[in-house]
């Protein structure tokens, strides 16, 4: 093959990854609104109770450094807010709840009212001011 | 791999910049691997297949990755070069993360390298090119971006077996 067709071939596949990873970090921590009614279980996930307000109800696996920035994040909101609990669920350990939420990639987030119904959702590491807006939305409402 | 979740990364965790650093060599290795492979036509037998300079390239390259996965990233040259050149020129880091995510991912790696090295013997065409280029875009979207191609595997694989579980 001659220099200039591998150049171009060289160029191309950089170009490919530069666009796959702009498409995937303007995904990352955007907010998905829910539109379901059922209400999930509290102990059907392991978890004593609901928050009374809204729980973060996040899904993590072992081998991810976005999970744990994640978790301190939503961690110090559930401390600093009322009514706000975060729960952190490792896929690794349970595996099953990975399809049964469609779960594509880690960390996963959802926000779940005070009767345990999914609100919203966010793929990829949760940022700071858009969990709390969702939060400011919810707990209005709620 | 243990399923033990509890976080004891803050005394043992690595700086979160050396597996990027590390990726960004990784990234520029395997592009010269695939511009290599691309100059060079398939040799007619395995013998001089294995001689060609894109092969000899993408083994050194997984062999580098082997040396991640199964030492660690800490023991890695690259870990090494980012202690001894890098880190100290560089802010105190702002977290330190868990090493098992990178040393999973260089696990992957590895694993894309060797496929493509033994295709590369048996006479597939392309088979450099391609498993080179698939290496590439996970270290460069890992080096500029952040993206960890090794978590997502992780997560299918959870998935799978999960199916499986269920099905039992």
């Amino acid at each position: 093959m001659n220099f200039i067709l591998v150049t171009v071939t060289l160029l191309g596949l950089t170009a490919l990854a530069t666009a796959v990873g702009v498409v995937w970090r303007r995904s990352q921590g955007r907010v998905r609104v829910a539109h379901t009614e059922t209400a999930l279980s509290a102990q059907d996930l392991g978890v004593t109770a609901w928050g009374a307000g809204v729980t973060l109800l996040q899904f993590s696996t072992e081998f991810c450094s976005p999970c744990r920035m994640t978790h301190s994040v939503l961690d110090e909101l559930a401390r600093q807010r009322d009514g706000v609990t975060h729960v952190d669920i490792d896929l690794g350990l349970r595996p099953e709840l990975a399809r049964r939420f469609g779960i594509m990639q880690t960390p996963t987030t959802l926000i779940l009212d005070g009767g345990g119904v999914v609100r919203s959702r966010i793929g990829g590491a949760a940022r700071r001011d858009v969990v709390s807006s969702e939060l400011d939305r919810l707990l209005v409402v709620a | 791999m243990t399923n033990d979740p509890s976080p004891r990364l803050l005394e043992a965790g690595i700086d979160p910049r050396s597996p990027r650093f590390g990726a960004a060599i990784t990234a520029a290795l395997l592009l010269l691997v695939v511009g290599v492979s691309l100059t060079y036509a398939l040799g007619v037998s395995p013998a001089r297949r294995a001689i060609e300079p894109g092969f000899i390239l993408f083994a050194i390259v997984t062999a580098l990755f082997g040396w991640g996965a199964f030492a660690g990233v800490r023991r890695h040259p690259y870990g090494l070069l980012f202690t001894t050149l890098l880190r100290p020129r560089l802010s105190p880091p702002t977290h330190r993360e868990d090493p098992k995510p990178p040393t999973f991912a260089q696990g992957v790696g590895f694993a894309i390298g060797l496929s493509g090295l033994v295709l590369h013997l048996a006479g597939l065409p392309y088979a450099l090119v391609v498993a080179a280029s698939l290496a590439f875009i996970a270290a460069f979207l890992n080096a500029v971006f952040g993206f960890c191609l090794g978590c997502h595997i992780y997560l299918l694989r959870a998935r799978a077996r999960g199916a499986r579980g269920a099905a039992a």
